[in-house]
């Protein structure tokens, strides 16, 4: 269908459009044409990426004279693949009513663990190998010496996208990962390094928060995105700790080994050189002098991570004096390396902020601020005259440059920590120096600032008002939209008590009491008895799933559930975990019936769907708070406090909602679905808990169902399960109008749009 | 018959007219923000108080709710016979169903939650009540060892109740089928009655072996199912209808190829769900054509049930004519003793002989215990015939045209004779019959046959 929005025309593939869709749009539209950020919230399953690449590509068809260019984020790949197949769909639709004039070039770009089409290095297990694998084929003095000696070996696609050159181009059309390894396979040219090139044209670039986030990767790849570009973060609500993330180093011992190893064996790389071609050595001295830390142009196979600081805030400057040569560098690093396997010697917990730390190095190492600063392009730098292809083995050495480089460049939102043990198993010693990013802001401020818009969407982001503050911006559009639905097909309740009318909660002092545990059991138990298929149980963390797991065997409540239900659990192992869901899916295929035990922030509550008989009640035991006492944690509340004004009760309670929202958000992801979710804890039912939970679980979320004991819970999903299984109306009753065709966006063409809706 | 036929459809009716009500009801909660508590819904469910009113001199009566019945129930042929002429569906009149019973554990779970429900409310008033250690919960548990409180007294009686109502209604719509029973117990299936024509002998049966215990197992159900449905001839269409209470299923095997093979062998597989959707459940009944529904309460559970007594429509490539051999037996002289095949005992009269092998038979329709032929009766024949062609459905007459004077004579019912007053009268459209609603309703739901009036 195409209907109008005020002046834009848009295309949309299907022939109905859900209300919220229509005014996700709108909405939408608004904040394009005030070019600001827009924060929207959209439960799942209510067609959110459609609705968005439909706006945004009509939207640039209607301004030729200007396009926009779409930078979409996504957090998986598989997120990445089903975005493109849907824009492809699109497409395809636009080009059946527009013809020509909508051609665009869209296309994903990934890791070259993902993109690879050579077998020989997209066979190696991990993503720093097969980037290694990669550069030993493709860095330009590997192929200057192929060139003499055909014995050494290169890469064919390679060779064959360099010789085709400015030729080497993807036509017009919607390119998914599987598609350009195809177009790859079928012209011999390299897919990685083509889409690369190609990002630059295209009209939508479909890849990962990395990309645009981390400065390490944004600064190759995304340098060159033109400023009229509309930035989508895709299920975003963790975007705070993606971006802190992109600005933490934490070195352990290993990390401190391996760096003395790579230490080592530079040593003897440039003894090597100087025997023997003592010349590069030379000019790479009067090139640092010069004051280039990067050479100028490098070919684009050489291209390294970027500076692990933010465009803005490195220096461009000369390398200090006293690292340019080779040798005193390497020392520099090696005292380096020797002062920080000092500081993880300590017995105690130790928290500094980066000013001392600088200043102790500085008095106990000898290595100034500015040098630190430099240490990650001198050691770039270096390693290119030494022509190292295979970097997997040295990402110990760059870790510690990382750190030195953040260290040295940064004084506010930082903190560095020392960890003699782990807290939990204090027996066992296991030292980390963290330097940890308290400011999310940092990170994604650049993106903000570079981009004309930056459209930040998911299905949980309540409260909606916490995200600007913690991020730093201020978005000229942000809603929160609910879902329309023709019957009720999410059940939220929450679970306050027992069958005995005792409270449950996780709280501390309450978690271990046996009580609580034999009643989170029961309700597991009475709950299995009465809901078909699949069910799905989120706890706090790995440790109280493994207690009150053992719990519960011991008094025999588990064997009781398997009566019922087959039991599996996730663990901290990933392929035991795939292993576990994967049999969990077919037990519920073949009508056995499966509970999966899984933890809130864990890879499964992340990423893993339960949609349909996958999972019809999720069960939140608890509420996921973040381990209070991790000295991260407090340091970066502290942080909040002083820097943003945000409570940390405020904070922590929020952080702990949307991860429950997350959970039990897992359960529903179409409107023919339907799910139960219990929030099993007394906490929930205090109004500053509840309030933060997002509006389209709290719109369905009765005052009956508030303060449930476990039979009472039992009554309501007895009921639920018959009304669900009743047969279903798609199209929805009368009065409740849910689905709109063209005629009816057409009727409603006017300003009054929002009112009739909502 | 008419009369309990007639009573049967009103009741029917009178429950989705209520059940609409409800629908409107609960949408008003949920608009004022305030659900039922759990102890009203109980009650609600009845409204027995709803179908009261007050008339002029206060006294309560019961609403006279015929018209509004008759109106739906008009809608309802009307759709019935358009479907049927317009798409010329084809229907198997010679069924073989088996109805699976699922008599697993479930079926039969203490009345524990209902206990802890009272306990938890007692508790709740009277805290100091609260005697965590004395209580002998598991005593109490055990003394009550009815079932599952949602369908009363317990869903195995009302289940049987159920089927015995749907046994005699199935055959008395298609004489010329026969049903088998089995039953899931233990995660075994037995089967009770092979396939038979008479409608007591699955019912003794039954009701003889009414307990339940252990698990379900959908797939040695099917298996069983399937072994006996592969043996009918072409010509029958094999149904399996489950009524299934479990919510899992505990396979020896991969239950998937099973479904492939019902596939395969065109039987028609239909559930009916006791509690709630089960997906095995859903992808059984799609995969094969059947129906799946999941009922509310008990009269849901009855309505679903004998949606299942009329003649589906004919799986399309299954659907081809055949001739089948049939013979119509005379009924025996009175007074003669011969043995019977069918029982396999001497009996004194009341009996038919096979035509073509002249052994005994007791009962119309059933297969010749010798010779395997088809027996049958004419009218068995013509009752299964009202399915293919029903009876168009009457026009409805104005008043102002039943007070033309030209038309005197016909102003009272041409069955029953009564004189039309109250408007509403339908005539048939041949024969400009007119016929007050009462007949109306009978003849096209009980004889199908407007000539067996005229």
């Amino acid at each position: 269908m195409k209907f109008q929005i005020e002046d834009v025309t848009v295309y949309f593939p299907y022939d109905n459009i859900y209300p919220e869709q229509y005014s996700y749009m709108v909405e939408l539209k608004r904040a394009l044409d005030a070019k600001g950020h827009a924060l929207l919230e959209m439960p799942t399953g209510t067609g959110k990426t459609i609705a968005l690449l439909s706006l945004i590509t009509s939207y640039a068809l209607s301004k030729p004279s200007n396009p926009i260019k779409l930078l979409y984020c996504t957090r998986t790949v598989h997120e990445m693949e089903k975005t493109l197949a849907e824009l492809r769909l699109l497409h395809q639709y636009q080009l059946r009513h527009l013809g020509p004039a909508a051609r665009i070039l869209a296309l994903g770009l990934s890791s070259r663990k993902n993109l690879c089409i050579n077998p020989a290095v997209v066979s190696a297990e991990n993503r720093d190998s097969v980037d290694a694998g990669c550069r030993k084929l493709t860095a330009s003095w590997v192929r200057a010496l192929a060139v003499e000696n055909p014995n050494i070996p290169t890469c064919q696609f390679f060779e064959n996208y360099e010789k085709a050159a400015s030729e080497a181009v993807l036509p017009p059309g919607v390119y998914t990962l599987q598609d350009l390894r195809a177009f790859g396979r079928d012209k011999g040219w390299c897919p990685y390094f083509l889409a690369r090139h190609m990002v630059q044209f295209a009209n939508v670039v479909v890849y990962s928060y990395q990309y645009l986030l981390d400065p390490k990767v944004a600064g190759i790849i995304s340098k060159e995105m033109q400023r009229e570009s509309v930035v989508v973060f895709d299920e975003a609500h963790n975007i705070d700790n993606v971006c802190i993330e992109a600005l933490s180093v934490s070195v352990r011992r290993q990390t401190l080994e391996g760096a003395t190893r790579n230490l080592s064996k530079m040593a003897q790389e440039i003894n090597r050189f100087k025997a023997t071609d003592a010349g590069r050595l030379r000019a790479e001295y009067n090139r640092l002098v010069e004051g280039l830390a990067q050479r100028g142009n490098l070919p684009i196979s050489d291209t390294w991570l970027a500076n692990p600081a933010l465009p803005d805030d490195i220096l461009k400057e000369a390398v200090p004096g006293n690292i340019r040569r080779a040798e005193h560098f390497l020392s520099v690093l090696r005292r380096l390396v020797q002062y920080l396997h000092g500081r993880l010697e300590t017995e105690n917990v130790e928290k500094e902020g980066p000013v001392a730390f600088v200043a102790s190095i500085n008095s106990q190492a000898g290595i100034d601020q500015k040098m630190l600063k430099f240490c990650y392009d001198r050691l770039h730098s270096l390693m290119l005259t030494l022509e190292i292809t295979d970097t997997d083995e040295f990402l110990h050495i760059q870790t510690i440059c990382d750190f030195a480089t953040l260290v040295g460049t940064y004084t506010r939102g930082f903190s560095i920590i020392i960890e003699p043990f782990d807290e939990r198993m204090p027996h066992i010693p296991d030292p980390v120096l963290q330097l940890s990013c308290h400011d999310a802001s940092l990170a994604i401020k650049p993106v903000f600032e570079r981009f004309q818009s930056v459209v930040i969407t998911s299905g949980t982001l309540s409260p909606i008002d916490l995200y600007p503050r913690l991020l730093n911006f201020n978005p000229v559009v942000s809603r929160s939209f609910t879902m329309s639905l023709t019957r009720n097909c999410i059940c939220p309740m929450v679970l306050t008590r027992g069958s005995d009318q005792l409270p449950v909660s996780t709280k501390f002092d309450m978690r271990s009491d046996p009580g609580v545990v034999r009643n989170y059991g029961r309700l597991l138990l009475e709950m299995v008895s009465v809901v078909p298929d699949g069910i799905v149980c989120f706890f706090v963390s790995y440790s109280y799933m493994d207690g009150i797991v053992n719990t519960w065997n011991e008094s025999g409540i588990l064997k009781e559930i398997m009566q019922h239900k087959l039991v599996f659990i996730e663990t901290q192992d990933v392929v035991e975990t795939t292993l576990a869901l994967d049999n969990y899916r077919r037990a519920c295929d073949c009508g056995r019936g499966a509970v999966f035990f899984s933890v809130a922030r864990g890879k499964v509550a992340e990423g893993i769907d339960f949609d349909r008989h996958y999972g019809r009640l999720v069960i939140m035991f608890g509420v996921p708070f973040q381990y209070t006492l991790s000295r991260i944690l407090l340091a970066r509340l502290e942080y909040l406090r002083e820097t943003f004004q945000i409570k940390e009760g405020d904070f922590l309670t929020f952080d702990a909602l949307r991860q429950a929202a997350q959970c039990v958000g897992r359960v529903i992801r179409s409107k023919a679905d339907y799910g139960m979710m219990i929030f099993a804890d007394k906490r929930y039912s205090r109004h500053d808990k509840r309030s933060k939970l997002p509006g389209w679980i709290l719109s369905h979320l009765r005052d009956a169902h508030l303060n449930l004991s476990t039979d009472m819970a039992l009554h309501i999903a007895r009921e639920f399960l018959r009304k669900m299984a009743q047969p279903y109306d798609k199209a929805g009753v009368s009065g409740r109008k849910t689905l709109l065709s063209e005629e009816d966006l057409e009727k409603m063409g006017d300003g009054t749009t929002n009112e009739m809706l909502f | 018959m008419n009369d309990m036929e007639h009573r049967k459809t009103n009741d029917g009716e009178g429950r989705r007219l209520d059940g609409e009500e409800e629908e409107e009801e609960e949408d008003e909660d949920e608009g004022n923000g305030r659900g039922l508590d759990a102890w009203e819904r109980a009650y609600a469910d009845e409204r027995s108080w709803e179908s009261l009113q007050e008339d002029e001199s206060g006294l309560l009566r019961p609403i006279d709710n015929k018209t509004i019945y008759h109106a739906q129930y008009r809608r309802r042929i009307r759709s019935l016979y358009s479907s049927t002429t317009t798409a010329r569906i084809q229907k198997g009149l010679i069924r073989y169903l088996y109805i699976v019973v699922d008599l697993s554990r479930v079926f039969d779970s203490s009345l524990k939650r209902l206990l802890n429900y009272r306990i938890s409310v007692i508790l709740f008033y009277f805290p100091g009540l609260w005697l965590r250690n004395y209580l002998p919960m598991e005593r109490l548990e055990s003394a009550f060892a009815a079932s599952e409180m949602d369908f009363k007294p317990s869903r195995m009686a009302v289940v049987a109740k159920h089927i015995e109502a749907f046994i005699r209604e199935f055959f008395d719509q298609n004489p010329l089928s026969q049903i088998g029973l089995v039953t899931i117990k233990d995660g075994l299936a037995q089967c009770l009655t092979d396939l038979g024509g008479s409608p007591d002998s699955h019912v003794k049966a039954l009701m003889g072996k009414l307990e339940c215990s252990g698990d379900s197992s959908l797939q040695n159900a099917l298996d069983l199912v399937h072994g006996y449905l592969n043996q009918i001839p072409s010509y029958g269409h094999r149904e399996v209808l489950i009524l299934y209470s479990a919510l899992s299923t505990c396979d020896p095997g991969d239950i998937m190829e099973t479904i492939q093979e019902c596939k395969k062998s065109k039987i028609r597989c239909s559930v009916i769900g006791l509690s709630a959707e089960i997906f095995i459940c859903r992808h059984l009944c799609q995969e094969t054509g059947g129906s799946y529904s999941v009922a509310l309460d008990e009269s849901h559970f009855k309505e679903l049930l004998l949606e299942h007594a009329p003649p589906p429509p004919a799986i399309a490539e299954f659907a081809i004519a055949n001739l089948i051999k049939m013979g119509f037996p005379q009924r025996a002289a009175e007074g003669v003793i011969s043995i019977c095949s069918c029982h396999k005992e001497a009996k004194v009269g009341g009996g038919y002989t096979c035509p073509r092998c002249k052994a005994r038979v007791c009962e119309l329709p059933t297969e010749c215990r010798i010779c395997g032929l088809t027996l049958v009766s004419s009218p068995h024949l013509a009752r299964s015939y009202h399915h293919l062609f029903p009876i168009p459905p009457f026009d409805e007459v104005s008043l102002s045209l039943l007070n033309n004077p030209h038309q005197r004579s016909s102003r009272a019912c041409f069955g029953c004779q009564e004189s039309l007053l109250i408007p509403g009268k339908y005539s048939d459209g041949k024969k400009m019959l007119i016929f007050c609603n009462e007949f109306d309703y009978s003849i096209s739901i009980a004889c199908h046959l407007i000539d067996c009036v005229v």
